[in-house]
């Protein structure tokens, strides 16, 4: 009720306004629409629809029922309304419905369009207002078109932006020539398929990696080796200066061959964007070691990768030997050697002995109590041996423990998975999962001589890696007061202290002198710590040693990991590079190579 | 005596010795041999009293006579109530059939002889023979009384000899008036008892169905008018409307209202229409009559006799204007949360196919693009936004407006005109987002906007007639695709109204020497489409005029098939009435004589199932001729258009097309997969889809052409994930060739036309009923696809847009009394058809229950699984009012 009271007070309104400018309003509406200015808009329109809320438009029908009964005012008006013959219509526009628009009989339908043009904005030459079945023309007359008081009108037009043609005009497949059509079409599918081939494998030129291997039938254990290799770029400017003018008299001809395949290959691959097939590496590799050429069923076997990798850098590392024949001047010892110091002790004789041996890999021996690599390379340096004893006159057991004497730049840990079943007589694989990290800190497994050379460069990296962080805390927050507990911390594995992300740019990589570049040297200017940083890994996929896959993946120098999985090379993240620990049927790491943090001082 | 002794029930001495001899042999005699030992003490006793009674029968005393046939009378009456088997005293009667049946013969006339005859008629039921009719003779002139006591089989073999001496008398002219009071009997024996099929069937055989509506009662009227309307289908000539018109008569008698209406609606009658409107009171139910209306797609003016409130008036006018199927529609896609817009990429799905993709950054493919505007339009139909057309253009750069540029000249007519198609049914936001097209400089524009504002209206009407006042001032202009779009705009927006104001001024271009073909050609479709079914003399006779102006080269372009096909529609569906056009048709240029003949024949018997007709099609496919003639692919599709009603026909037409497509010569073959496509049009049926895979793969181009765009007629508007994985492998089977991609490309638009929300079938209202316009939008597409090449391929591409004649939200959706649309759980399963099946069997079988809105899939039924509310139609489909049920309570 109290709705329908509103409305007769809202229209008691109204009537007062129609009754004090009756006049000037409705005797003269050309002036009113003729020229709407936006400003004069709202003023003169007040009496009729534009105050009008929204809501009552419903309430119309009621609302004209009053007007007849209760208000004999308005009833005057609507006489008067006739005299001047207005008729009163409602306009559809859009969803809109404009509710008793008058239209002044004697002035053309233009001062009508003028009026709309108020209450929608449209101008009037673009309003098309449907009367029956027929468009409203400017200059028509009213009496012709036979609008009726109360008829409902429709006015269809916007304020849009006319389309406009594109200036460029687009040129269609179908106008081009026929030749350019037929490429096109040709082109297509090619592009298509090299397009797809970069969403899933990202074309090497455009993200900076070198190509993949071509897989030759079973050689997946020799690419991926190569390709984990050829991340070491010491070893690959080593052998860029070989040549045979260097060649030592000591080295026979198939070794020589192979290094020069080797350089040839490392070259390819730099330079080539598909995937370069090894074929003559291949078969050099096959001169020098026979063993790589067993046939099966017709086939190459496959081989085990950590074999051609030891043959290989064994094969390397003697004809890169400088003719000097230094021993420090072995490049590849020099890259990769670790010297291992062992005490060898006799628990029944008492005697003991210390022997010192070079090896180019650790071993990581698995067994149940290992779930680390730390703990493994543990296990692998500690060993029992069973030798004749010089005191009691049999064989004894002798326990073994080796420490390491020198650090190499590149360390290369073997993960122990496969091992000869003897009851089955099956080479087998050990799937047990053991945790690497990405930052290494063999402290622990050093010599005590070696330690001590390393407090230096390793307090001297805590320093800069607390400077940093003390840096960077200092420029995040003001008070500055953070202390570098970090950088203070005795504890011997600082190691996981600093993370991953801030070694970047901290440590500082000295161009490359390789000649200099030994333990023993480090005097100069450069200086081990103890600390490596993984830069490829080798991993078999597979239950059996003589089945399954290899796949390296390998670092790059801008931080991206990829995987070389024979010849699709493809980007990796560094926290799957983790994830290849084993304990699944998914590739897991066999070789892994981690590279060490130099410090300067 | 019985008037008029029939000389073959008293037959003769040889005869009847047959008939004795032949009855035992189909009945068990060698047992009752064997039996005769080992007959139980009962049945030797009542043996023996029949022996006696029959003896007595012929005694001269009439007392013992009379005693003796009251007995045996006793006697086969209280056993006649089973009849599982042959009731025991005939079957010891039947001994004595003969000697009976010469005593009765020899008999004075009396009461006596009445009775006997009454026991003779009986006896006769199993001791007759074939043809005889004894049953009945005696019948006649024996005692009147209640035919009933002597049993239902009794009556039904008496029906039965009833229909055969009708069909008899009939020829000797002679009267019928005896058996007529059988028949009132036996009429009123059925229906009291359940056999209401057997009591229309007798009264279909006598010709005299008014009988019926004294007999029919509550409790079986729906059962009798189910019987009838689906009786109907089979019926030849003029024989389905007489049984109709009982039907609606009965529905009205019991004031089945929507029922009543399907009918009136199925018999195009507008009388009973009104009549309806008239008899009903209750504002509720014509709202819902109104519905009805609309979904049929026939324009119809209320006035006040139907309706006597004025504001009631309008409102119901506004439901029948379908102005609120916009809304109706975009609920369902709310609820069903389809309201997202889809791109062609979406429909394509190219990241499904491996090895050669469709599509590459190379330029832009006028053709592709294309393909991509109709499949963006149809698969965004009626939701009013998609992502190449609506997306607001104030950013410059943007595929705002450009899309439409991306179409190459007559391509942007087909670009503007899918604004319609995207805002389907919306006219005032339609209008809106047309508005600018109308202003560009660029004739194609302007023609696809023209065309808009047609596809928008389509079958809403409005008071303001905007299609009307916009297109009409476009239909004289200068540039020959502007005119096009206005006259295909009108067809289209007024398809079915026959609005005279459009036929004056479309008219005369048909008959205007300097008019293009094009223009004319497609004048003479608007027109066919604006007086579908209507038999309009003026138009008839004004496309007919055209045909004969037309030059030798004229007919021999492709678009001259639409004058034809104009002609046609004007008697689609009204069988004799094209007669006399037919007649003038023979007068034609033999070019296109025999294509409109075969045009004008399948339009006018499109729908009723006529086997004359079809035989006559299949005639015309079977012929292997020489040249170039091209009246067979009509002769093809008209199969299909006349045999598309009624299930059983519509598997044999598949049937014989298989045939037709092993035989038939090449243009033959081109139209078959055509005719498959119409026949299962939204309903996509496993051995239809397969047969259509196969031509899809035709080595004849044209061929395969034809099948990928039917494999998007059957799959229309249902997500068909089995076409679309075809139509897929297809894109990249056909990668390199324009024309067959486009076709596939149009084919997945079809398949997910209204994201799996439309339907194209014509048919509604349980299949019963036909939509003309819709059918005549089918037909006009398909008789395009005739000629692919030049037509759809060419620059007439816009003709896939008549589509939007049969497209319709395939839905059920439930509105309260204020037609607020209301969720109700519903059944929705496979129909069943129930006619003359005994009892209240199941309508629907596996069925799931939903929550209204619902989609309903072709042969789908829907029913209320609640109590609370009583739907206002029994035929739930489109909208439903619901009202709430006085009687329910809450459990």
């Amino acid at each position: 009720m109290g709705k329908k009271y509103e409305n007769v007070f809202e229209l008691l309104i109204e009537t007062t306004v129609y009754k004090k400018k009756p006049g000037r309003n409705r005797h003269d509406p050309t002036q009113r629409f003729v020229n709407p200015a936006p400003s004069k808009r709202k003023e003169p329109l007040t009496y009729d629809i534009s105050r009008r809320p929204s809501n009552s438009v419903e309430e119309e029908p009621k609302r004209n029922k009053n007007k007849l009964v209760s208000l004999p005012s308005l009833q005057a008006i609507k006489q008067e309304a006739s005299q001047f013959k207005m008729l009163t219509v409602s306009v559809k526009w859009q969803k809109k419905v404009f509710e008793g628009i008058e239209i002044d009989v004697s002035l053309p339908p233009y001062v009508f369009k003028a009026q709309l043009y108020d209450l929608t904005g449209v101008p009037p030459e673009r309003q098309k207002i449907m009367v029956k079945g027929g468009l409203l023309k400017d200059d028509a007359d009213w009496s012709s078109i036979g609008v009726k008081d109360g008829q409902k009108l429709m006015m269809m037009g916007t304020a849009d932006e006319i389309v406009k043609a594109p200036e460029k005009a687009i040129v269609f497949a179908e106008d081009l020539p026929e030749e350019e059509q037929a490429t096109n079409l040709n082109k297509l599918p090619r592009l298509v398929a090299v397009l797809q081939y970069t969403s899933r494998h990202t074309l090497s030129v455009c993200s900076g990696y070198s190509a993949g291997l071509v897989n030759l039938g079973n050689t997946c254990y020799m690419n991926s080796t190569v390709q984990c290799l050829k991340s070491v770029p010491e070893l690959k400017s080593a052998l860029s200066n070989y040549s045979l003018a260097g060649r030592s008299n000591d080295v026979d001809q198939t070794s020589h061959m192979l290094t020069v395949a080797t350089r040839e290959l490392f070259g390819d691959l730099d330079r080539s964007v598909n995937a370069v097939s090894p074929t003559q590496f291949w078969m050099v590799l096959r001169k020098k070691f026979p063993q790589f050429s067993q046939l099966q069923n017709g086939m190459h076997m496959q081989q085990d990768a950590e074999e051609c990798w030891t043959q290989l850098l064994y094969t390397l590392s003697q004809s890169l030997k400088a003719p000097t024949s230094s021993e420090d001047s072995d490049a590849v010892k020099a890259l990769f050697g670790v010297n291992l110091r062992s005490r060898v002790h006799c628990q029944e004789s008492g005697e003991e002995s210390s022997e010192t041996e070079s090896v180019y890999s650790l071993k990581c021996h698995i067994s149940h109590e290992v779930n680390h690599l730390h703990e493994g390379l543990k296990h692998g340096l500690k060993g029992e041996l069973e030798k004749t004893s010089p005191a009691l006159g049999r064989t004894a057991v002798y326990l073994k423990e080796s420490l390491i004497d020198s650090l190499p730049r590149y360390l290369t840990v073997q993960f122990v998975r496969f091992f000869w079943k003897r009851e089955t007589n099956q080479k087998a694989k050990i799937l047990r999962k053991v945790d690497y990290p990405l930052e290494l800190d063999i402290y622990d497994l050093c010599s005590e001589e070696l330690r001590k050379k390393l407090e230096a460069p390793r307090q001297k990296l805590r320093d800069e890696e607390g400077k940093k962080l003390g840096l960077q805390t200092k420029s995040s927050s003001k008070d500055g007061d953070v202390k570098m507990t970090d950088a203070e911390a005795p504890s011997n594995e600082s190691g996981e202290s600093s993370t991953a992300a801030q070694q970047e740019g901290t440590v500082s990589k000295t161009p490359f002198t390789w000649m200099i570049v030994c333990a023993s040297s480090s005097e100069k200017g450069t200086h081990m710590t103890g600390i490596y940083d993984l830069v490829s890994v080798l991993t078999h996929k597979g239950r059996s040693a003589d089945s399954g896959h290899y796949v390296a993946w390998v670092k790059q120098e801008s931080g991206k990991w990829i995987q070389y999985d024979d010849s699709y090379p493809s980007v990796q993240r560094e926290e799957d590079i983790t994830k290849l620990s084993g304990g699944g049927d998914w590739h897991m790491a066999y070789i892994i190579m981690y590279k060490a943090r130099f410090v300067s001082m | 005596m019985a008037p008029g002794p029939d000389p073959n029930s008293v037959g003769d001495g040889a005869k009847r010795d047959e008939a004795t001899i032949k009855v035992p042999s189909k009945d068990p005699k060698k047992k009752d041999d064997k039996k005769e030992e080992d007959l139980s003490e009962e049945d030797l006793q009542l043996k023996q009293n029949l022996e006696l009674y029959v003896e007595r029968v012929q005694d001269p005393n009439p007392e013992l006579q009379k005693a003796a046939l009251e007995s045996m009378r006793q006697e086969i009456r209280a056993s006649t109530s089973s009849m599982t088997s042959v009731p025991k005293p005939l079957k010891f009667l039947r001994p004595h059939y003969g000697t009976l049946k010469e005593f009765h013969k020899n008999m004075a006339e009396s009461d006596l002889k009445k009775l006997l005859a009454d026991i003779l008629s009986v006896l006769a039921l199993t001791m007759s023979a074939e043809g005889q009719r004894e049953s009945l003779g005696y019948r006649l002139t024996g005692s009147e009384g209640d035919i009933g006591s002597w049993g239902h089989e009794y009556v039904r073999n008496l029906a039965g000899e009833i229909a055969e001496e009708y069909t008899v008398r009939q020829g000797e002219e002679a009267s019928i008036e005896d058996l007529m009071d059988l028949v009132q009997q036996i009429v009123a024996f059925h229906m009291k008892h359940n056999a209401e099929t057997e009591a229309v069937d007798l009264l279909m055989d006598v010709e005299d169905l008014d009988l019926l509506l004294e007999h029919v009662d509550r409790t079986n009227f729906r059962r009798t008018c189910n019987y009838l309307t689906s009786a109907a289908k089979y019926l030849p000539g003029p024989d389905d409307m007489l049984v109709l018109d009982i039907a609606y008569m009965i529905y009205i008698k019991f004031e089945e209202y929507p029922n009543a209406l399907q009918i009136a609606l199925f018999l195009d009658n507008m009388q009973y229409v009104k009549q309806v409107f008239t008899s009903c009171t209750d504002l509720l139910r014509k709202k819902q009559f109104c519905y009805m209306i609309s979904r049929h797609g026939i324009t119809f003016e209320l006035d006040p006799e139907m309706v006597e409130n004025d504001v009631d008036r309008e409102m119901l006018q506004d439901i029948v204007n379908n102005t609120k199927l916009s809304e109706g529609y975009l609920t369902l896609a709310r609820d069903i949360e389809v309201m997202e817009a889809k791109t062609p990429e979406d429909i394509y799905k190219a990241h499904l196919l491996d090895g050669r993709a469709s599509s590459g950054p190379s330029a832009d493919s006028a053709r592709q693009n294309l393909a991509a505007t109709f499949v963006n339009a149809f698969v965004n139909a009626g939701f009013g936004q998609d992502k190449l057309m609506t997306v607001p253009s104030d950013s410059t750069s943007g595929s705002a407006g450009n899309w439409l540029f991306k179409n190459k000249e007559h391509g942007k007519t087909s670009a503007a005109a899918s604004l319609g198609m995207i805002l389907l049914w919306d006219v005032d936001a339609g209008l809106t987002h047309l508005d600018k097209y109308f202003h560009s400089n660029d004739n194609p524009i302007i023609a696809g906007a023209l065309l808009g504002v047609g596809i928008v209206n389509c079958g809403i009407k409005n008071d303001c007639d905007p299609a009307l006042a916009l297109l009409g001032e476009y239909i004289d202009k200068e540039d020959s695709s502007v005119r096009i779009g206005a006259i295909m705009g009108l067809g289209i927006a007024y398809a079915g109204s026959q609005n005279d104001q459009i036929r004056s001024s479309l008219s005369p271009i048909l008959n205007d020497a300097k008019a293009p073909l094009d223009v004319i050609a497609f004048a003479a479709l608007s027109l066919g489409m604006i007086y579908v079914g209507s038999c309009n003399e003026e138009v008839a006779q004004s496309i007919i005029f055209a045909l004969m102006d037309r030059s030798e080269a004229e007919l021999g372009e492709a678009l001259t098939r639409f004058l034809p096909l104009g002609l046609g529609l004007l008697y689609l569906g009204k069988q004799e009435s094209v007669e006399a056009t037919a007649e003038v048709s023979k007068t034609f240029n033999e070019k296109i004589r025999k294509y409109c003949d075969m045009t004008l024949l399948s339009c006018a018997y499109a729908g009723t199932g006529n086997v004359l007709k079809v035989q006559d099609l299949l005639a015309q496919c079977g012929e292997h001729l020489e040249k170039g003639d091209i009246h067979q692919g009509p002769a093809v599709l008209g199969l299909a258009m006349v045999a598309m009603s009624e299930e059983l026909g519509l598997d044999m037409a598949i049937r014989s097309l298989e045939r037709v497509l092993q035989y038939g010569e090449q243009n033959v073959r081109r139209a078959v997969p055509l005719a498959l496509g119409l026949l299962c049009k939204s309903n996509p049926k496993v051995t239809v889809m397969d047969t259509l895979s196969r031509l899809s793969h035709d080595t004849d181009s044209e061929v395969a052409m034809s099948a990928i765009v039917s494999l998007g007629l059957i799959g229309a508007g249902t997500n068909n994930a089995r076409i679309a994985g075809m139509l897929r492998n297809l894109s990249s089977y056909y990668y390199k060739d324009a024309s067959l991609l486009f076709c596939v490309r149009i084919a997945q638009g079809l398949v997910h036309m209204g994201k799996g929300l439309l339907t194209l079938s014509p048919f509604h209202s349980e299949r019963l009923l036909l939509s003309p316009t819709a059918l005549a939008g089918i037909v006009t597409l398909l008789h395009a696809c005739l000629d692919m090449k030049s037509i759809i391929l060419g620059k007439y591409h816009y003709v896939l847009y008549f589509l939007v004649l049969a497209m319709q939200p395939r839905m059920m959706l439930t509105v309260d009394e204020n037609l607020k649309p209301i969720s109700v759980p519903v059944r929705v399963g496979q129909a069943v058809d129930v006619v003359g099946q005994a009892g209240r069997p199941k309508t629907i079988t596996g069925f799931q229950t939903h929550s209204t809105p619902v989609l309903l899939a072709a042969g789908e039924r829907a029913e209320l699984a609640t109590d609370k509310y009583i739907p206002l139609s029994p035929i739930l489909e489109g909208f439903i009012i619901l009202k709430e049920n006085p009687d329910y309570r809450e459990e």
